[in-house]
């Protein structure tokens, strides 16, 4: 049936209008996937910091998997939503005002994620 | 080369054209979901941001996540949370060729409307519960 030892995957990509639109969909999987683990635990989390206080909660973000749980949960979703957003903006925009819509979701993604980042390493080490 | 206009794109029939399904609802509201997590994600920058800071950055967020708004907000996020999961883990069993044909189909779609509201208030009892 198939000789080649190209995966189906390694054939198309690099294909397609966009060059990229392979890559940009086998990433979103890949971060669904992932989102489904580290959402439930970032759920747990968000139910244990619930009822706590100012110090409670800080001492229970500054340990290490609390920590790390939301450094992945945040990575990982914060490039899911550019990637998901991206796709909503290109179905329904055109012209210029797509174009400044798809920089400021870029703009927007990096920015909410390095915000969360720098919080919760603050959190850990100040 | 000589200068021409740009021939317009031909379009597809929008969903204006079609009869509203489940799916095609499901399929419009993960959508929706997926964008209202953008709020959600930036609703956690502002309660990590407020719990680096001091008791005072700190209050002001819990101060907002109490109101009514903050509720309805969190509510909200809980909710488009679970509905997008559920979406997407029908999107991965699609990716791999199950629950395409009909009977399938719209029980996948009945179960993630179902779950998506149970496990939300699940959480939300377990939230207001457990102390």
């Amino acid at each position: 049936m198939n000789s080649s030892y190209r995966t189906p995957l390694g054939r198309v990509r690099g294909l397609g209008s966009a060059r990229l639109g392979t890559q940009d969909n086998w990433l979103m999987r890949i971060t669904s996937l992932a989102l489904i683990p580290l959402s439930i635990a970032f759920v747990f989390l968000v139910l244990s910091l619930l009822h706590k206080d100012y110090h409670g909660a800080r001492a229970l973000m500054g340990e290490p998997l609390p920590a790390v749980i939301v450094l992945l949960f945040v990575l990982t979703g914060v490039y899911h939503t550019e990637l998901g957003m991206r796709s909503v903006i290109v179905d329904y925009l055109q012209g210029q005002l797509r174009e400044f819509a798809l920089i400021a979701n870029s703009c927007a993604a990096v920015a909410l994620g390095l915000a969360c980042v720098y919080a919760v390493l603050r959190i850990g080490f100040v | 080369m000589a200068l021409t206009a740009p021939k317009p794109r031909p379009l597809s029939p929008h969903l204006d054209v079609y009869r509203m399904t489940l799916t095609m609802a499901m399929s419009i509201v993960h959508r929706i979901t997926g964008v209202g997590l953008y709020i959600g994600v930036a609703l956690l920058a502002w309660f990590l941001l407020a719990l680096s800071g001091d008791a005072m950055t700190f209050a002001t967020f819990t101060g907002f996540i109490h109101s009514f708004i903050g509720q309805l907000l969190l509510l909200g996020f809980t909710w488009a949370l679970f509905h997008h999961m559920l979406g997407g883990v029908r999107h991965a069993l699609w990716d791999a060729g199950i629950g395409l044909d009909d009977p399938l189909r719209e029980r996948l779609a009945q179960f993630t409307l179902v779950g998506g509201v149970a496990l939300t208030v699940i959480v939300w009892i377990v939230g207001y519960a457990v102390r």
